[in-house]
Formats: C-alpha cells, structure tokens, sequence
C-alpha cells in the first residue's frame, strides 16, 4: 500500500473516531493549562531555562527550543516525573549557573550578551565532556549541565516542532528504504 | 433449559482466535470467553506521536510502578501501551523467593496478539525428535509432517514475510515477499556468509506482518510500532484477522469480561459440561455450557483453570491423572549476545521504520554435524542502524553547528540477541497457592521455574558467537554480553500440560485432547513437550487449527 492509500485508509478511521481524538485534547488541555504559567519553574528560573535551552538548540533554519518549547516540558517533568530530591539538584544546578555568571560576566546568566552566554556555556560543555571521561568511581554526581542538555535535546526532538521541522519525522513513512542516499553534510529542507 | 453451545473456547488472544475461527467456520456454536475487555481498532495509539502522549514516552513511571511493577518489565508496557497489560495488584501470582518468573500477559479481546513480537519460525524434525534423541522428558507424538500442512494453512491466512533459504532446521513456509536487509545489515550477511558458508547464516526476519496486501488487509505503511495497534490490520493479531472471521459466520458469540474460574465436569459421562464464569464487572457466577471446550487462555493460565478444577476423580486437578499438569514449564533463555560498531556506507541510511529485524537460525548441534557441549541450540534476532539525536547528549559543543551536524546519522552499529532453547524439567512448575486469590476470587499461581545449567551454557556460547561474527565482519568496539533475565522474560511460556503418547506421562494426545477426557482440548503454549528455540506462536497456531479440524471431525461422528 502506498502513502496515499495508507492516509486515505487513515482518513476514513479518523471519521468513524478510530484515532484517538482523546488524546490528541488532552495535549491541547495540557498545552493550554502550561501557557498560564509553570507548576515549578518560578519566572527567572523559567528565563533562565529558556535562555540556556535555546542557546543549545537555537533557532537557525528551523526553530529551536525556545518555540519547541521545552522549558515547559522541563517544567512538567519537574513537577510531575522526577523525584523530589532530584528536583532540587535540578534546580540547585541552575541556579549555580548564575553563581558562574556572577563569577565570569558579573551578571544573571539571563543578563548576559549571547557572547557571555555562548563562553559560559562553553565552559560548562567542556566540564561535562571530562566528566564523561573519567572513570565512573573517581567522577562526583553528574554535572548539571549534562542532564540539561539530555532534556534539552529529548525535549526538542520530541517536540511536534522539533520532530516535524527539525528531524522531518513522518508518522507514517510509507515504505522502507533499506539504503537511502543521505547528503554527505548538512539535509537541505 | 440453559443454552448448550457446540463449543467454548476460553480465551480470545493468539490460539483462541484461531479456535474460534476455525470452529465457527466449521458451522459450530461457538462461544469466545475472555477474560478482559472489549478491544477494538479504536484502542490503537501507533500512530500518536510523542508530543501527544503526557511524557513523549519517558512513561508515566509512578502509575506503572504502582500498578505494573510486573508487567513494566515488558519493553512492550509503555506510555502507549501499558493499557494492554494487566494490573499486578488484580492478578497475583507467587514465587519462591529464590526463582524470580516474570508472568507478563494481557487480559483482553486479542490477549498478547495484540503486542507479540511477530517472529514466524517453523519447527523441524530436529525439534521434534529432540526429546527421544537426547532421552530428556517424553517424545513429541508428532512430527513435522504432521504440522506441515497447518503450518501451510495459518500461514496462508495469516500473512508471513520472510526469505526462503532451504534450511532443514528452519523450513521455509508460505512466504510473502520478504521485507529488506538494510545496506549495514547486508555487510554483516556477507561477512557471514563468507566465514561460515552452509553454516551460519543472517536472514531477514520472518515476520507476521504483511509486506503485500492480503486478504483484505492492507500492507505495512512502516510506521514502527506494531505493539501499539494498526489500524491498517497490516500485522496479525486476532482481533485484525481471525476473530472477524469468526463474527463474519454469524456462529460465533464473543463475551468479554469472562474470567473462567474452573470447568465443569460430568463424571458420569467423563465429558466436560461447561465451564464456571466469574463476571469480571459485577463478579456474579455464571455457568456455560458445551459439548466441547477448548482451553486457549495462555500456557500459565489454561493450566491454573485446569488446577482449580479439583473432582472426586481428578483430586490433582482435572485431566490430571497423569501428575504432569502444571509441570515442565519452560521459556526461551534470552540474552547471549554482542554489539559493535561496524563499517557500512556513510552515505546512506535506512527509510521508514521497519518493525523487524534480522535472523540467524540455529547452527549448533545440527544433525550430522560437530556436538557443543551444551544440548540443543540458539538463534540471533537483532538488526543494524545509525545513532539518531539522541548522540547529541555526548557530542561536544552546543548552538547552531552542533545542531545541523546532529542532521547527519552517527555510526552504524549491528547487534546480535540470542534466544537459546530450555529444556523441559518436571522441576519447573506451577501450583495453586492456597494462599492467594485473584480480585475475582480465584485462587492464583504459585510458579516454581529456574533456568539450568544447559540453558545458561547456551547464552555463554551464544555471546561468544555474537562477537566471533561481529569480528568477522570487521567491526570495533565489540561488546559480547550474557544478561541475566529471569524465565517469563522472553513471554515464550509454554510446557504446562504436555503433549505426548503415553497417557501416564502426559496431559494431551497428539491432537491436542485430553487423554483423560475427550471433550477437551488445550491447544496454547502448554501443549508442548519442548521448547526449540524458535518464537512458539506460529506452532501453537498451526497446532490449535489441526485440533480443530479433529475435533470437528469427532463431533461428525458423534464420538464427542
């Protein structure tokens, strides 16, 4: 069966209610309970988590994690998934992000030039890229940094905005291709 | 006078719908009792994206802990998923403290067809005659030619994918066009095929999903995740083929929320009379009745109804003078295995997810070839790919270049996941624990299974066997590995009410019916007499079919 046969067959369920339209409100009750505001993150906290977000994602030819919006999924993970010692090293970790811009720039992280911004992050990458190089019983627990970059990225590519326009994710590809070219470098859109 | 249907089959999932369909076919009334709720097409979720589920599939983890310590074990029981597994807290079983068995099952209109993993292998005479060739438990009393004609039927219906190869040890079957190796696939194969010629060998998987519109059910879109539903019914389960069938004959009567507590036994006919019912909503006792009941509710719990239905004759459980029901429980050991990084093109990558991978059949102990030091043997599913974003998390740097180059797939990786078989062992089995009832009253397993020494041989050799392929196709970074999964993991559960010749011995005759009472057939996963290592579902389906036909045929001449 081709694509278009497959989104027809689709078409047809959606009609006679076969995809779950429960879900798909549900998403949309979520999206607009979070618009009001965030459960954990408190305002600077959610600048904070924005702007560091969308300086490692950012927007380029595609959006970035700012428009993805992951600091609300970072916020409900927060408040709903981890635990609530986990929390706090969450958030005890973001705030010593504005300890090392104190230290570097004399400034909230959030004040920062996107120059300050891009050389402490930097420094933090390069902490997190040794950290993952030594031996598991020498390292302390695992850099703030690193476990923001995981749900940052999580975040994004799970994001319709990042899985559809970033990734070109199709909910229904079609057909396998067992050996696709890919350009060698960059993916034109 | 109460209802008297022509058949029962109890349980609507992988063998029950097989039964259902075969039997209403056959111009039976026929009643379908399942234990669960209603399913239909509009209970899938394969197509709901992870933006729109709560946790984008990092699963709500506090509800399954709670509710599903057991079954969260499953990679199936997922932030889609888990609604087609049962809550733990309703379905107790009991261990001994020492002999962890992971009991993972749905409970609803399609059972575990709805998320089994798809993989189609036929058993050969190798397996067959196992048990008589290494004196180990009973023989089988059949042999291939006796199941190679219904293996040709359900596969026929069902729909397989799959690569024809010649092998005695696999045969091949009713194939459609089998889906592709992909190009990082292909160099191991090769690689393989190279060292190893008329020995090893890595195939497509062989898989119940349509490649080819069938029978009124369209090809496979590649979407990815068969375990979730598909709305396009491109994959067997029952509740995409066979029970609408069964509905299409205006035969067959399907009751949902059925949890059959015990049978129902006449001693002055020596027949079952029917079956007793729990309501799963309100928990009233019902009774229903038949000329003939099929027990088709899965391995574990086709022998728990059995124990539960205690007589003056069969004080051990019914159909139970032989001491053997409930006994030989067996699973497939799982977990020998290797990966590492290998050389594929750079430039290339797959398209689409194709819900399958490749398969190695089983090389060792082959008739006429070398002996291992272990019985039986062990086959590889597995697959190749490219890292995807999720890289991004160890690759240095941040911003706009680190985001484009993350376009880009990073290293290809191949890895093999040996199934290795178990051996059949009066040791390893189930009871009822006295102490235990289900949220239906009904008192629960107690399963007493351990994997032996063979069983873990396997796996070791196994992992070797990986890394040794591995190296041969040149990659790197190999990492052989043997984990330690209790028995149940491999949810290939089957042994509990034997097949065999001998009526002292075993539960079942070689067609699957009771030796002990005519009118009753169990035709899951507790039929066998031993395990193989191939995925058991295809043969307990091509098993269920041929009891059908006999039992249609008994009832012809009105001998049940």
């Amino acid at each position: 069966m081709d694509r278009r046969a497959a989104l027809r067959l689709l078409a047809a369920g959606a009609a006679a209610g076969t995809i779950p339209n429960e879900l798909a409100a549900l998403g949309r009750t979520l999206h607009e309970r979070l618009g009001h505001g965030m459960r954990v993150l408190d305002p600077h906290q959610d600048a904070t988590i924005i702007a560091l977000t969308d300086t490692i994602l950012p927007a380029t030819d595609t959006p970035g994690a700012k428009a993805a919006r992951v600091n609300e999924f970072i916020d409900l993970l927060l408040a709903e998934w981890v635990e609530a010692d986990d929390r706090t090293t969450f958030l005890t970790g973001l705030a010593g992000v504005d300890t090392r811009a104190h230290e570097m720039f004399g400034k909230d992280f959030v004040d920062g030039t996107p120059r300050d911004q891009a050389t402490l992050l930097t420094a933090l990458d390069d902490e997190a890229a040794r950290w993952k190089e030594m031996p598991g019983d020498k390292r302390g627990p695992e850099p703030f940094y690193r476990r923001l970059k995981w749900v940052t990225l999580f975040g994004y590519f799970t994001s319709q905005v990042g899985a559809e326009q970033e990734e070109h994710y199709l909910i229904i590809p079609g057909r396998y291709d067992p050996c696709a070219p890919i350009p060698t470098s960059k993916r034109p859109e | 006078m109460p209802k008297v249907y022509d058949a029962i089959v109890v349980g609507s999932g992988m063998t029950g719908g097989w039964a259902a369909k075969e039997l209403s076919e056959a111009g039976l009334a026929t009643l379908v009792l399942e234990a669960g709720r209603m399913v239909t097409l509009s209970d899938y979720v394969e197509h709901v994206p992870p933006w729109q589920v709560r946790f984008r599939g990092l699963d709500d983890h506090r509800t399954r802990s709670a509710t599903q310590p057991i079954q969260k074990e499953c990679y199936a029981c997922d932030e889609w998923s888990s609604k087609f597994f049962v809550n733990d807290h309703e379905n107790p079983y009991t261990t001994p403290e020492d002999k962890p068995f992971l009991f993972l099952r749905g409970r609803q209109v399609g059972g575990r067809s709805i998320m089994w993993g798809r993989q189609v292998y036929r058993w050969s005479d190798l397996d067959f005659e196992a048990n008589l060739r290494d004196g180990i438990a009973i023989d089988w009393p059949i042999r291939y030619k006796d199941i190679e004609p219904w293996y040709d039927h359900v596969e026929r219906f069902i729909g397989i994918s799959g690569e024809k190869l010649g092998l005695p040890q696999l045969p091949d079957g009713q194939f459609l066009k089998p889906m592709d190796l992909n190009c990082g696939e292909v160099v191991v194969r090769d690689a393989v095929a190279k060292h190893w010629p008329g020995e090893r060998v890595v195939t497509i998987g062989r898989c119940a999903i349509l490649t080819e519109d069938h029978l009124g059910r369209a090809a496979c879109h590649y979407c990815g995740y068969c375990e979730r539903g598909c709305v396009t019914r491109s994959y067997f389960n029952s509740i995409n083929a066979t029970l609408p069938v069964a509905q299409a004959t205006g035969k067959m009567t399907l009751r949902p929320h059925s949890v059959v507590h015990s049978l129902i036994y006449d001693n002055k006919r020596n027949r079952v009379a029917g079956v007793r019912v729990i309501d799963g909503v309100t928990k009233h006792a019902i009774e229903f009745r038949a000329r003939v009941v099929f027990l088709c509710a899965s391995t574990l719990e086709s022998a728990r109804i059995l124990l539960n239905s205690k007589t003056r004759e069969f004080p051990a459980g019914l159909a139970n003078s032989s001491g053997e029901l409930g006994h030989n429980l067996m699973d497939h050991i799982m977990g020998g295995g290797a990966n590492g990084k290998i050389n594929a093109p750079a430039d290339r990558n797959d398209f689409g997810r194709r819900p399958n991978g490749i398969y190695v059949p089983r090389f060792r102990n082959l008739s006429g070839g070398p002996k291992s030091k272990f019985l039986r043997g062990y086959g590889f599913q597995g697959g190749a790919g490219r890292e995807g974003w999720g890289r991004g998390s160890d690759l240095p740097g941040f911003g706009a270049d680190w985001k484009h180059a993350l376009r880009d797939p990073g290293q290809w990786g191949f890895g093999f996941y040996g199934f290795g078989e178990c051996l059949p062992n009066h040791d390893n089995y189930v009871e009822i624990d006295p102490h235990t009832v289900d949220a239906w009253g009904i008192p629960a397993l107690r399963i007493n299974c351990a994997y032996s020494e063979n069983e873990k041989a396997l796996m070791q050799d196994a992992s070797i066997a990986a890394a040794e392929m591995l190296a041969a196709a040149g990659a790197w970074d190999i990492s052989p590995y043997v984990e330690l999964n209790p028995p149940g993991k491999a949810i290939h559960e089957m042994g509990t009410a034997r097949m065999g010749r001998d009526p002292k011995t075993s539960v079942l005759n070689a067609h699957n019916q009771a030796h002990d009472i005519p009118n009753l057939f169990v035709t899951d996963g507790a039929c066998m007499a031993s395990s193989a290592n191939q995925n058991p579902s295809i043969t307990y389906m091509a098993l269920t079919a041929r009891a059908c036909a006999h039992a249609v045929d008994l009832m012809k001449r009105r001998e049940i």
